[in-house]
């Protein structure tokens, strides 16, 4: 290795060094490209939007899911009930196989050309099968052959089947009327309080991590003497909280395409505003979080500090997660006004309609505001503690040091 | 050496810096003037890296001040320098041309020229075919070479390096000091700290003994061994015992004939100059100081 001066071309000095603009940005576009180059995290993005299809899709197959039944018979009375079974069978079908004698009825099941064959018995009737007669179309033939058969005895008694059950009809009357959007409502807003549960979590952690990695390789000295220290700080809540939009509005976007395929929700309209409602509220928790994590990395000084550490985030976050989830009523409405716990209490609170929209507003200011001041200590907190050294620092320690 | 007259130096004044009772840096006054290479010389906890992160500006100083071009220094004048941390500060997942063009960014450079630039560097040092590899996958001499390419990248106007030189091969020592002698030739002031004292001896323009938190020496190594006391070389006769009968010598060490000697004075040289003819004068050498005795000296 042999190194020559010539070669080297004299760059004006001083005409760029230190005139770096906007030096946040430069970090939030590197944080951005690491994230983005993190093969972990693409494969995870993956499987997370692929599972979520899937379920949508395996949800969709089971309700649409038709079966068709083929039921040999030897006569008229026995093709007459096959008719009225294939009636009560709704979104299945069963079809008459008309063979000349039992014998060749039962040669039809043997050889699989019928899933059943319904013969006229001495008294009643013979169900035959292969090794077995599923559930579903014993079932349906028995309730048409009761039916068949009654209503030949109540002919024969001189009376209809009508007269027989006049008196008998239940009606069910629901008193709430959106009991199926109300299931759905409940489904939607534990998807949101887990999606925000995972998001916060994964992005929270990348920041701790990565201001954790710049702490204990010293990389940060480095970065101190180009920019202003809290310019990172900005630089990683920006970037993280950008990828972590960007990925909640992909998994939104991607379920709400999903279920909108499918017959599951008549009409995904009313979930696109508190969807939307949702990313917003999302976007400003996360910012109010992302400064207590980077804190957080600049409190450790090894990997495993932060397991201790990451404690009462995590608490907090555990916190509007079920809150979100389970808290019903006023419950419901104090933590919609909680900065970071309203993140996912107003969302689902607004999936059920009715808040007027200075409540989302107010709520949402409150979170801003959450975000300021956090950020602000945040960033006294992580001058300090990012250049320190050798053991991991408490909250209190980490204040007391001087800039 | 033709340092430009007009470039900026590097003044420390008065510095000082406590942590708890233990005054680590006390009242350390030095200039790097622009152009040389200086050296930073000092056992373990003698003050050096606290030196350098205040003048950084990564460690709050609690008196004194740095000066740069005859007046205070800011953050933006500090954003021009290129500094190299004492426990060396790089992303070791992060591929080494792209954490150089990142670094450059911070810097001001814009990424192209920043990727052109350290491209260029890294080949200088023979890592061409590296460029891809994420820094953890190199050697340690070879990270070292990548994290003083970060501290070059962008021109800087004044280097800072704490221990450029731990770590690296004879080799890479001399493709360093030319990387540095190219800067200080153009009017970089720089200041190196180092344990490798026949390293500063040969290549530094002036050094900087500090040893407590104080300053002990300062100046060129001829001023540092002109102030040194003197000592000669007398070998005469079989034994040199006699020289410790003569008064106002200062005798150092003594094995059979030859004795290695100091003088109070000009008169008494010349006294044992003639005793010695006397006895049969075989050598008569005055003592050029090592670095390391002059340390020695300093620091006791």
């Amino acid at each position: 290795m042999n190194v020559t001066t010539s070669e080297r071309q004299d760059t004006p000095r001083g005409s760029g060094p230190g005139a770096v603009q906007q030096p946040w940005l430069v970090v939030t576009v590197r944080e951005i490209m690491v994230k983005l180059r993190d093969r972990n995290f693409l494969i995870s993005t993956a499987v997370t939007l692929a599972m979520m299809v899937g379920a949508v899709a395996v949800s969709t197959w089971f309700s649409s899911r038709t079966t068709d039944y083929t039921v040999a018979v030897t006569d008229a009375g026995a093709a007459e009930i096959v008719r009225a079974a294939d009636e009560l069978a709704g979104g299945d079908s069963v079809t008459a196989l008309e063979r000349p004698d039992p014998g060749a009825a039962r040669a039809a099941v043997e050889a699989e050309d019928a899933d059943a064959a319904l013969l006229a018995a001495e008294s009643g009737w013979t169900l035959v099968g292969l090794s077995e007669v599923s559930n579903t179309l014993d079932g349906l033939l028995r309730d048409a052959v009761t039916e068949h058969v009654m209503a030949r005895n109540a002919e024969a008694a001189g009376t209809t089947m009508a007269e027989l059950r006049a008196g008998s009809e239940v009606t069910v009357e629901v008193l709430d009327g959106d009991a199926d959007s109300a299931l759905l409502h409940r489904i939607v807003g534990i998807a949101f309080a887990f999606l925000f549960y995972m998001a916060a979590i994964i992005f929270g952690m990348t920041i701790a991590t990565s201001v954790l990695e710049e702490k204990q390789n010293r990389v940060v000295e480095i970065l101190a003497t180009a920019i202003p220290i809290r310019q990172i700080l900005y630089g990683k809540v920006v970037g993280n909280s950008a990828l972590a939009l960007a990925q909640i509005a992909l998994y939104v976007v991607v379920g709400l395409v999903a279920l909108n395929f499918t017959d599951l929700v008549a009409d995904i309209g009313f979930l696109l505003g508190a969807a939307g409602w949702f990313i917003v509220f999302f976007v400003v928790g996360f910012f109010a979080l992302a400064a207590v994590w980077a804190v957080l990395g600049s409190l450790a000084s090894r990997t495993e500090d932060l397991n201790s550490n990451t404690g009462p985030v995590m608490m907090l976050i555990m916190v509007a997660t079920f809150g979100g989830i389970f808290a019903t009523g006023t419950w419901l409405t104090v933590a919609s006004f909680i900065p970071i716990v309203s993140t996912v209490g107003m969302p689902i609170r607004m999936l059920d309609g009715g808040v007027p929209l200075w409540q989302t507003l107010v709520s949402l200011a409150g979170n801003l505001l959450a975000a300021y001041v956090l950020v602000r200590i945040g960033e006294r907190i992580y001058q300090r503690a990012v250049l320190q050294g050798g053991t991991a620092l408490s909250w209190r320690q980490a204040f007391r040091l001087e800039a | 050496m033709p340092a430009a007259s007009s470039a900026p130096a590097l003044e420390v004044l008065g510095l000082t810096r406590r942590f708890g009772d233990v005054t680590a840096v006390d009242d350390v006054s030095f200039v790097v003037e622009p152009g040389r290479l200086t050296g930073f010389i000092g056992g373990n906890g003698a003050g050096k890296t606290t030196t350098m992160r205040m003048i950084m500006g990564i460690l709050a100083i609690h008196g004194g001040e740095v000066r740069w071009g005859g007046r205070p220094i800011t953050r933006a004048d500090r954003a021009t320098f290129g500094y190299m941390p004492e426990e060396r500060g790089l992303y070791p997942k992060q591929q080494v041309l792209d954490q150089l063009a990142y670094l450059g960014q911070l810097r001001g450079m814009t990424r192209r020229d920043a990727t052109a630039e350290a491209t260029r560097m890294l080949e200088q040092f023979g890592l061409g075919d590296r460029l891809k590899d994420k820094l953890e996958a190199l050697s340690l001499g070879n990270q070292q070479r990548v994290q003083v390419v970060a501290s070059l990248l962008h021109s800087p106007s004044a280097l800072i390096l704490d221990e450029p030189f731990s770590g690296l091969d004879p080799v890479a020592v001399d493709s360093m000091v030319d990387l540095l002698r190219e800067r200080t030739r153009e009017g970089v002031p720089v200041l190196f700290s180092s344990h490798q004292l026949d390293l500063i001896d040969r290549i530094c323009d002036s050094m900087i003994i500090l040893a407590g938190g104080k300053v002990r020496a300062a100046g060129t190594a001829e001023d540092l061994r002109a102030a040194a006391p003197r000592h000669y070389r007398i070998t005469a006769g079989h034994d040199a015992g006699w020289v410790r009968e003569e008064p106002g010598v200062d005798v150092v060490d003594v094995a059979g004939a030859t004795a290695v000697v100091g003088f109070d004075d000009e008169p008494t040289r010349e006294r044992v100059v003639a005793r010695a003819a006397e006895r049969g004068l075989a050598e008569f050498t005055p003592i050029v100081p090592s670095l390391s005795e002059i340390y020695r000296e300093a620091v006791r």
